[in-house]
């Protein structure tokens, strides 16, 4: 059997906000997140910008013991399924319940305790890690810390994608509940600024020196980000039950790999429009569907004229509207497709399209219809989110207002 | 779920590469493999340490010397794996697809810290010299899903590519993931399994964390797994069927510690793996378990596996090939498709966070 899979709350740690509200009010005002890093000193790699979650009080949404034992990622997955699961209004009850689930995605996890704790070992000798630190530094702490945080007592597992592990993590909840196996699932992604993360993506050269600018001709490489976004996902028959507002409905999602390299995307961009397709099609709909394409958009050369060629050959000559928030909250990794499918959410409520800031010059090699600057307002019923990712990773997921899909029966193959 | 058959076993193991190495290594004496210090790893020279490592490996043989030099051992362990399993079900042949095609051939691995030895090597450079001075070809392998990635880009596999994390339950997760979505049609063949490569960072961080009571093994394990009706109409042949999973998550206290064993998790994940397999207790022939010397978390199993499934042969593949984490449960199934014996057995598996899983699989007569 196949079910509905709604969105009925959303959490957000983010440079550009606490909450969702907060999140999508600077979206829409074009506020970036970016400055100057505090938590490590950045001088010597010629680079010192970052979209860093500045004035997060783990405290203020964890309990004594949850702050004890979290590092800052699972802070901050934590405290953003806390608002999550708060905006839907879940009760402990149905939290609490071997239906309930948590799958979230991350590139690299507890990084600042792993460092912390090599860096005692490096500069000291082994018998310097602590103890009581080591259990902290797993990968995959993050969702057992958050199913621990609200009792989830269902099956828990951390995806990790590197930059598209958002999207995997959702698209993997939705098909836990389609499949009959949860009927809550606590789903996104969390990421945080570490430095030798940093001076790895500065020695890749993809780092700019001022701003994130996707799409523009003069764009100059991608600014680090941090922070989480978490989704509750719910089948249409528990939300309906307990009378919970829907959202959105997620829809279809794709999923292809390039098999071509570990950094870079393949030129042709057959890996993202295969997933594009995918997920277009596993939603039930046609491409002349899609109002909103909410973009990968590095502002790295190479990434953004595959995105923009694969929009192209999906959307040919109808110029659907096209923007990245990485414009203002950064490229906060593994939580970046988490917090746009956040966005991407708040666009279908408000039919309100986020714009990409810093776009200035058009480059012919991203001939596609940016949002530029300014926020637009424009019925949207339906937009994808778009991430690539180390590994030649590709994948999209499909959001809609509520009761805009077909049924799921009436889609092609298995949704 | 949709019964999803296992065609090969691409294996590297602690008993050598490939599947008749494992084979002949299990059905030998449990603990052989533990007795000396492992000699691939000079950094644990005279550690006093004893794990069960892959040594002499050499990846060359299988999967030539070209583009490996910026690779990390368990890539290396993953590209062998793969490489004997994809020829082994008879989709590649010297190199070329010979049955199924790129775009139709995904991989879903679990590794549980399979970025550790790349952190630490870069962490060093930046802490003994400079961060300017980090090898920008090095630093993807500091990411969890870059081994398994390039699985993918060296096979030039083209459906999707998927690492999971979940520390020893990882690598069922895994098996139970690419079920799922060869299900859903997203690809029509999947490398699905775990990886775990030994590095001194590994062996000290259980060391320091008080687990010496694990022998750490290492390892890569997949197994390629196809829709059951579609790979007997290629005539593949059929090792073994996944029938069942189920996997749970128990929630502790403030008084409980961060690290323990989910008895009710793991109880509860077996059930589930029966009634997902439409199974009778009464039917499973074997129990592989995850028993591994942690005592604590070996007799939360050991109670679970009494409860559930009564009197039961049971057998615990850990006590061959050490804890391969990441692979281990991938290994578990390898191990029950090793051995003699039909009809179904049931993998169990404990986190070490409170979370559980089980597999049920039945062997070919």
């Amino acid at each position: 059997m196949t079910r509905r899979v709604f969105v009925t709350g959303m959490g957000v740690v983010s440079s550009v906000g606490l909450g969702r509200d907060a999140y999508w009010r600077s979206l829409v005002a074009g506020r970036s997140g970016t400055s100057t890093i505090r938590s490590f000193d950045a001088s010597k790699l010629g680079r010192d910008l970052a979209a860093e979650v500045q004035g997060f009080v783990a405290r203020d949404h964890l309990t004594d013991v949850e702050a004890k034992r979290s590092g800052r990622c699972s802070a901050f997955a934590i405290a953003a399924a806390r608002m999550a699961v708060r905006d839907a209004g879940l009760s402990d009850a149905a939290l609490r319940s071997e239906r309930a689930s948590v799958v979230l995605g991350t590139t690299m996890g507890e990084a600042d305790v792993l460092g912390r704790l090599d860096e005692a070992w490096i500069l000291g000798d082994a018998d310097a890690m602590s103890a009581r630190v080591l259990p902290k530094a797993a990968p995959y702490l993050l969702s057992a810390a958050t199913a621990n945080a609200l009792g989830c007592r269902g099956a828990v597992l951390t995806l990790p994608a590197a930059c598209a592990a958002g999207n995997y993590a959702i698209g993997y909840a939705a098909d836990l509940i389609r499949a009959g196996r949860a009927d809550v699932v606590i789903t996104g992604a969390a990421e945080l600024l570490q430095d030798l993360q940093f001076a790895g993506f500065v020695r890749l050269g993809a780092v700019s020196p001022d701003r994130c600018q996707p799409f523009d001709l003069n764009r100059r490489g991608l600014i680090v980000g941090e922070g989480a976004g978490v989704l509750v996902l719910e089948s249409e028959e528990h939300a309906v039950r307990r009378g919970a507002t829907a959202l959105a409905e997620v829809g279809g999602h794709g999923l292809a790999c390039d098999g071509f390299h570990i950094t870079r995307p393949e030129p042709s961009g057959a890996g993202i429009i295969h997933a594009l397709r995918e997920a277009i099609a596993r939603s039930g709909l046609e491409p002349a569907d899609v109002d909103f394409v909410n973009a990968h958009g590095t502002a790295t050369k190479a990434n953004d004229v595959v995105e923009s060629t694969a929009v192209r050959a999906v959307f040919g000559d109808r110029r659907v509207p096209v923007s990245s928030i990485k414009s203002m909250i950064g490229h906060c990794m593994g939580a970046s497709s988490a917090l746009e499918a956040v966005s991407c959410v708040e666009t279908l409520l408000s039919d309100t399209l986020p714009p990409t800031i810093g776009y200035e010059v058009p480059d012919p090699e991203c001939d596609i219809a940016v949002v530029a600057n300014e926020a637009v307002r424009a019925r949207t019923d339906v937009v994808v989110n778009h991430a690539l990712a180390f590994g030649g990773y590709d994948a999209v997921v499909l959001f809609a207002k509520p009761g805009r899909l077909p049924a799921p029966a009436a889609r092609g193959g298995a949704a | 779920m949709k019964p999803v058959a296992i065609t090969a076993w691409g294996v590297v193991s602690t008993f050598g590469v490939g599947w008749d190495a494992f084979r002949a290594g299990i059905t030998g004496e449990a603990g052989a493999a533990f007795g000396s210090a492992p000699t691939a790893l000079p950094s644990l020279a005279g550690l006093g340490v004893r794990a069960a490592e892959v040594a002499s490996f050499d990846p060359r043989p299988i999967v030539g010397d070209k583009g490996l030099r910026n690779n990390d051992r368990l890539t290396k362990l993953l590209l062998v794996a793969a490489r004997l399993g994809l020829e082994a079900a008879g989709l590649k042949r010297e190199g070329a697809f010979a049955a199924l095609g790129a775009d139709d051939i995904g991989v879903c691995g679990s590794t549980a810290y399979g970025s550790l030895e790349a952190i630490h090597e870069l962490h060093t450079v930046a802490l003994r010299e400079d961060p300017r001075y980090l090898n920008p070809a090095r630093f993807p392998n500091t990411v969890i899903n870059s081994s398994v990635g390039y699985v993918s880009i060296w096979e030039e596999l083209r459906a999707l590519n998927a690492t999971v994390t979940n520390g020893p339950t990882g690598a069922l997760d895994a098996l139970d993931a690419a079920c799922t979505w060869i299900a859903a049609g997203r690809a029509k063949a999947v490398l699905a399994g775990g990886a775990e490569a030994l590095s001194e960072g590994l062996w000290q961080g259980f060391r320091r964390a008080g687990a010496e009571a694990l022998t750490l093994g290492e390892g890569a394990c997949l197994a390629v797994l196809e829709d059951e009706a579609a790979a007997r109409a290629r005539g593949a042949t059929v090792h073994a069927v996944i029938a069942g999973y189920g996997s749970a998550f128990d929630p502790g206290d403030e008084g409980t510690t961060m690290v323990r064993a989910g008895r009710g998790a793991l109880e509860r994940a077996l059930r589930l793996a029966l009634a997902d397999a439409g199974i009778e207790a009464s039917e499973v022939t074997l129990a592989l378990t995850g028993r591994s010397g942690l005592a604590s978390f070996d007799a939360a199993e050991r109670e679970v596996i009494a409860a559930v499934l009564g009197d039961v042969p049971a057998v615990a593949p850990k006590e061959w090939i050490g804890e391969t984490l990441g692979a281990a449960g991938a290994f578990a199934v390898a191990f029950g498709c090793a051995v003699s014996g039909a009809g179904y057995a049931v993998v169990t598996s404990l986190g070490f966070y409170g979370n559980a899983s089980a597999l049920v699989f039945r062997r070919a007569e």
